[in-house]
């Protein structure tokens, strides 16, 4: 009993933070849109040869038409929200990872999101690009995958300096848990102010290409969100391999299930830990990729957006689960785009925040999460 | 007590939890090779921030832990592990989401190339974690945790297990088994240093004993002489079961 009220109070406490948290980042955002529209007056139209990599037109933005009605629009929406929980999970499943392990709600993942699909975008494009602080334009325009695929990387490696330059330090240094929260709360704004002052405010195109439609039965999948599907697929499956199947995958969850007891069995915690640091922002990054195919386009508040998301995954997975936050990503996938068959889409996310209430009161410890046995 | 004999020695420890407060006020403890040592003293004594001391689980500010005379004072606890140091805490010692076999794997972390060769040993002593090895630990009572939690801790071979209190929260049936658990491990050649709040069956038990008052070591004597001891049985032990 006690460690459900527990759950309970810990899954309140970071949806009040991290509803806060979204807030800030909507109000921000939206000034921010305010001031990006008076320096590049064209860009939110996309329309004018400013940013040349927007989209052509509006419906290419979208990622599924949504002019469908009755029940071709009802199984449109189950799969179109099948296909963003998968997307999301790659982002949620990084999150839960390093809940698991170090206990710490991570308010900067949305940014490792942001981070892995601008700096794909930054590779990719063919327009000039510049780097922060030097005023030089150049062109890199590399071919999507091997793009994507460095920018991976180069996530995968900021996830390893954080940990080895701070979060390790600040564990080392016995910082609590609520500080090192703010602490991160402190790093999601300042990588989220970076990338805005870097690309900006506009929406940025991974590809300029069209992306075709195929008809599958009643319902509709472009080309990029079938392969990204794919991907999505092929890297859950990945890390539930590696969790199971593998001797460090195994000690990862013992790690997570107790990080002192793990240190007594002769495990090097502090390594596992940072392999994890390693694999949720790699996993973000890849995250952030598809999402932006699958949205024909990313800005630097993509994962700032989808946070509250995330950490709704996660709790309603079951906090600390990574294949609990699989399973919370697919219902909250398909809840709020499912919802908008009957409601507004302005509620889709409030829906799905009510889904995760409910579910709480019902099973406090989450979808896949344990009531362990004391005594 | 010859040099050589000794396998494990703490001399003078002053040990805290936070800065400024110290626990330990100089323990000391010279253990043999294959001694089964028991740790008693009122509660508040420093018992258990004694054994975690030794294990690196808590800063040594002052004083030396020696193994076979290698220091190992503030060692991490992997690396005592690697060393030949097994801990068993009291609570919280098993993973509860992984099973009993992912259990004992864990404990083998280090030299996972004979994991098969040790779960045999471990079979031959705790048969009936073999029986029930894909079970997860989450679901174990207490006795059998703590059945799982000795197993993973043997299975790196130690030369030293530190068991913190193994008889707590477990009903008296229980508690004997997990003291005839003790010392059969403990004829295996295994050295045991076991921190007790159940003194007198501790000290039935094991060759000697340290009786721990106010962060310091009061006395030592082998376990059957202070058991007679009037000064521990009218501070530790009481009257009552004697």
């Amino acid at each position: 009993m006690t460690i459900e009220r527990r759950t309970v109070v810990r899954a309140v406490l970071v949806f009040v933070v991290a509803a806060l948290a979204v807030t800030l980042f909507s109000a921000m955002t939206a000034q921010g849109a305010t001031v990006s529209d008076s320096a590049v007056s064209s860009d939110i139209s996309m329309t004018t040869t400013t940013v040349d990599i927007d989209p052509p037109d509006d419906a290419a933005s979208e990622p599924a038409p949504t002019s469908y009605s009755g029940s071709n629009r009802f199984l449109q929406s189950i799969v179109n929200g099948l296909v963003f929980g998968l997307l999301l999970a790659l982002a949620s499943v990084g999150l839960s990872l390093i809940y698991g392990t170090t206990g710490l709600s991570n308010f900067a993942h949305g940014e490792q999101v942001s981070f892995g699909a601008v700096l794909t975008y930054f590779f990719a494009t063919q327009q000039p690009v510049s780097l922060p602080m030097i005023p030089v334009s150049f062109v890199i325009g590399m071919p999507l995958v091997p793009a994507a695929l460095l920018a991976i990387a180069v996530a995968g490696a900021l996830g390893w300096v954080q940990d080895r330059y701070l979060w390790s330090r600040l564990r080392k240094r016995r910082v609590g848990l609520v500080q090192q929260m703010i602490v991160s709360i402190g790093l999601s704004l300042a990588i989220l102010n970076f990338i805005q002052w870097w690309v900006g405010g506009r929406r940025l195109r991974l590809t300029p290409d069209i992306d075709p439609r195929y008809q599958l039965g009643p319902v509709y999948l472009g080309e990029q969100t079938l392969i990204s599907t794919g991907i999505a697929i092929a890297c859950l499956l990945g890390v539930g391999f590696f969790l199971t199947q593998t001797r460090r995958g195994r000690a990862t969850r013992a790690v997570s299930d107790n990080p002192s007891l793990a240190a007594a069995s002769g495990i090097k915690v502090d390594s596992i830990v940072r392999l994890v640091w390693v694999m949720a922002a790699s996993l973000a990054a890849v995250g952030g990729i598809l999402l932006a195919l699958y949205e024909n386009g990313t800005a630097f508040d993509a994962g700032a957006r989808l946070l509250l998301l995330m950490f709704a995954a996660v709790t309603l997975g079951g906090l600390g689960h990574p294949f609990g936050a699989l399973v919370g990503s697919m219902v909250i996938g398909l809840v709020t785009e499912v919802s908008t068959v009957w409601l507004a889409p302005d509620l889709k996310y409030a829906v799905a925040l009510g889904i995760l209430i409910l579910v709480l009161l019902v099973r406090p410890q989450g979808i896949l999460g344990r009531a362990e046995r004391v005594g | 007590m010859t040099k050589d004999d000794v396998i494990l020695r703490a001399d003078n420890l002053i040990a805290g939890y936070l800065p400024g407060v110290n626990i330990l006020n100089g323990c000391s403890m010279e253990v043999k090779k294959g001694e089964l040592i028991g740790i008693i003293g009122p509660n508040g004594a420093g018992k258990s921030t004694f054994l975690k001391s030794l294990f690196g689980l808590v800063n040594i500010r002052e004083g030396e832990v020696t193994l076979n005379g290698a220091n190992i004072t503030n060692l991490r606890a992997d690396e005592l592990v690697r060393h030949g140091i097994g801990f068993v805490p009291q609570t919280d010692n098993v993973f509860p989401s992984l099973t009993i076999e992912e259990n004992l794997e864990m404990g083998a972390y280090q030299a996972h190339a004979s994991f098969k060769k040790r779960l045999a040993v471990i079979g031959d002593l705790f048969p009936v974690l073999i029986d029930r090895r894909h079970q997860r630990a989450g679901s174990l009572s207490g006795g059998e945790r703590q059945m799982v939690a000795m197993a993973r801790a043997l299975m790196m071979d130690p030369q030293v297990l530190l068991l913190d209190e193994p008889s707590a929260g477990l009903s008296p049936d229980r508690q004997d088994e997990t003291f005839v658990r003790t010392r059969t491990i403990n004829r295996t050649g295994v050295t045991v240093i076991m921190v007790e709040q159940n003194a007198r069956r501790c000290l039935q038990i094991c060759d000697r004993g340290y009786v721990l008052d106010q962060g310091t070591t009061a006395y030592t004597a082998t376990g059957k002489e202070l058991l007679k001891d009037p000064k521990v049985i009218e501070l530790y032990l009481g009257t009552l079961g004697a």
